[in-house]
């Protein structure tokens, strides 16, 4: 018996790499995954509706929970993601964070239950929000997703928002800018719940006139250092319109370490949560089977084709033979 | 049913692969002018098949092998005993406070945090419970839907110990606790909801007459863990004075006075120290057991490294077909089986 030809060859060969797929170790690899906190300004101005969803006016809470959700379904399994509302000054903990494959479905049942009416207060003082999530989040090890459309309410005064003391960059995460950039306007509900119009520009304070009156101001209609430090006129402005307020959300994000991003689409904010978030290891395995599998099958084949090509029908051959 | 599922389904389109034994074979064969030649014989038929058939299963398996075939995780429907408990929690900031009403020192306990350790050891001994939770303040916060994931409750119940908000609006938060029982809750197992609270408030005699109405229509079974506070006014207390029986004076014992005429089975516990805190949950963990469905899940089972034995036991078939494969010109094994077959594979 001769040396054994090149069909015996492959088949061997493929049934050996078919025998290494079976005993092919599972290798550890850590993986990324993320711990998250995620809290949701649940304020006022979060029922206005500059979003669309199936070409229907969508609110941006409807369509901060709709990415929310999604968000969730596309991180990587052992992420854990917790929730957290925003109203008044204060960041509330729903809980804790949850791992985001095996406990899904408790977690957009969650999110699918936030809603304007769990606000316990009207105020919106975003920095303070966003200043108690962080204070959340630390001892959570988590990172931070704020989404929020940035609109103080009361407006801030003429000094800013305080600054921030903690140490920043110790938490990092997402500020996320949530609305249009064209002012809309915010619906207004009974105590009921049922929508009776929008906030007219006399229903809101449209300045703050506490502290001290902003530089300028002397040169109001009226203005009196004493009596009237910040002029004589009734505030107007814009304060009873709602759009994202950007440079406001860039301020404290820049202030708190965190990354600003405008609300996108869910695989967007996956992208963004994963360039700012920190990566937390968790066990993964990595499968060395396909590789294997994958030359057996690319030998396999090859020894058909070759074959089919062997046997292919006269007609062609001819072409080739007279082509030469 | 069985549910068969693939990791990467874009593989599957190599399955055409498998057609291509259907055409050629493996074997080296030997072409003959006319399959007239050999003759008709049902045991080359079948081992002709069988070298196709061979070739077809070791491309699939292949195939599947390299796009995961696995057995999907199930969930599979069992009988236990529990109850669809809502756990309805007072976050008033009264509950940051210890029981003896002060700021927590050193060694000291918070309301909210005997009421965590408590319903985290609860849950421990109620595995087969569907339980959700609801917070209340101002406003009622669903925080949870009823759900078997005992994970993310025990998650929700850790997140109860963080300051609290504002005041108590308990009406509201029992009609938000009532609501939360959804169509999967009426298919078995009793339904309770499970108030925490260390105070209690008037409610609105349009919010009594909403959960009158809800109670009517669903009855759940009722339990209020009173955490009271030393020296504040208890559940059963008597007024002192005539004039002093109103909800607004007494709004603990007329809660419970309104609780208990709402016509469903219910009990007030009233608790003054974590140890009584932890007796009456033994007394609801001995209540609320009826049978309740529950859902265990199976995890998934990967089949691939079953498909990659498929795949080497057919090469191995191909491999010992061609290491048998005779060609004409071998004349050691002429007329065997074997050279019938491969005369006719050859054709």
């Amino acid at each position: 018996m001769g040396r054994p030809d090149a069909r015996t060859l492959v088949l061997a060969a493929a049934f050996l790499l078919a025998l290494a797929a079976i005993v092919a170790p599972q290798l550890q690899r850590p993986t990324d995954a993320y711990r998250l906190l995620a809290v949701v300004d649940i304020t006022g101005s979060m029922n206005v509706r500059d979003y669309s969803f199936e070409g229907r006016p969508a609110s941006r809470l409807d369509t901060v929970k709709r990415t929310l959700s999604g968000l969730a379904a596309r991180l990587p399994c052992g992420s854990r993601m917790g929730l957290g509302i925003f109203t008044e000054r204060r960041t509330y903990l729903l809980f804790e964070p949850v791992e985001v494959c095996a406990d899904f479905a408790p977690l957009e049942g969650a999110i699918g239950a936030l809603n304007w009416r769990m606000a316990w207060e009207g105020d919106s003082y975003i920095y303070s929000g966003l200043y108690s999530a962080i204070d959340l989040a630390g001892p959570l090890d988590a990172d931070l997703i704020f989404l929020t459309d940035g609109q103080e309410a009361p407006p801030l005064s003429a000094s800013g928002a305080p600054a921030f003391s903690g140490e920043p960059g110790k938490v990092r995460g997402l500020v996320v800018g949530v609305g249009g950039v064209e002012p809309a306007p915010i619906p207004k509900f009974d105590r009921d719940g049922r929508e009776i119009g929008f906030y007219a520009m006399t229903d809101v304070p449209q300045e703050n006139r506490h502290g001290l009156p902003p530089t300028g101001s002397e040169q109001r209609e009226g203005w009196h250092p004493r009596n009237a430090p910040w002029g004589a006129d009734e505030a107007a402005g814009q304060e009873h319109l709602s759009a994202v307020r950007t440079d406001h959300l860039k301020d404290l994000a820049e202030a708190t370490g965190l990354t600003y991003a405008p609300l996108a689409d869910a695989g967007t904010l996956a992208a963004e949560v994963e360039a700012s978030a920190r990566p937390h290891p968790v066990a993964g395995t990595m499968d060395t089977a396909p590789l294997p599998g994958a030359l057996a099958l690319l030998l396999l084949a090859g020894l058909y084709l070759a074959q089919l090509w062997d046997r292919r029908p006269l007609f062609l051959r001819n072409r080739r033979i007279s082509a030469s | 049913m069985i549910g068969l599922d693939v990791d990467h389904p874009a593989f599957l389109f190599l399955l055409l692969l498998a057609l291509l034994p259907l055409a050629t074979s493996p074997l080296h064969g030997t072409p003959l002018p006319a399959v007239s030649l050999a003759p008709r014989d049902g045991f080359s038929i079948a081992v002709s098949l069988g070298i196709r058939l061979a070739g077809a299963l070791a491309f699939a398996a292949l195939v599947l092998g390299l796009a995961g075939l696995n057995l999907k995780a199930r969930e599979v429907e069992r009988i236990g005993s529990g109850a669809n408990l809502m756990l309805l929690i007072d976050r008033s900031v009264s509950m940051d406070n210890t029981f003896a009403d002060r700021a927590p020192g050193a060694g000291e306990e918070s309301k909210s945090a005997a009421a965590k350790r408590l319903l985290t050891e609860f849950l421990g001994r109620r595995p087969r419970d569907r339980i959700g939770i609801a917070a209340f303040s101002t406003s009622p916060i669903p925080v949870l839907p009823l759900t078997d994931h005992h994970e993310a409750v025990a998650a929700a119940v850790a997140a109860i110990d963080r300051p609290g908000l504002a005041l108590t609006d308990v009406g509201r938060g029992l009609a938000l606790a009532l609501d939360s029982f959804d169509a999967s809750a009426a298919s078995g197992g009793s339904r309770a909801v499970l108030l925490v609270s260390d105070g209690a408030a008037v409610i609105d005699p349009r919010v009594q007459a909403a959960l009158r109405d809800s109670l009517k229509r669903s009855p759940v079974r009722l339990y209020w863990l009173f955490l009271r506070t030393v020296g504040s006014p208890g559940i059963f207390d008597k007024p002192r004075v005539p004039g002093e029986d109103t909800p607004q004076a007494m709004p603990e014992r007329h809660l419970n006075l309104f609780l208990a005429s709402l016509g469903v089975p219910y009990r007030a516990f009233e608790a003054g120290s974590p140890q009584a805190v932890a007796d009456a949950i033994a007394e609801i963990d001995r209540q609320e057991s009826q049978p309740i469905p529950y859902l265990e899940r199976i995890p998934r089972r990967d089949l691939a490294r079953l498909c990659y034995t498929v795949a080497a036991a057919a090469c191995a078939l191909l491999l010992a077909a061609r290491l048998a494969e005779r060609g004409l010109g071998a004349r050691r094994s002429a007329g065997s089986d074997l050279t019938g077959i491969n005369t006719r594979r050859a054709a």
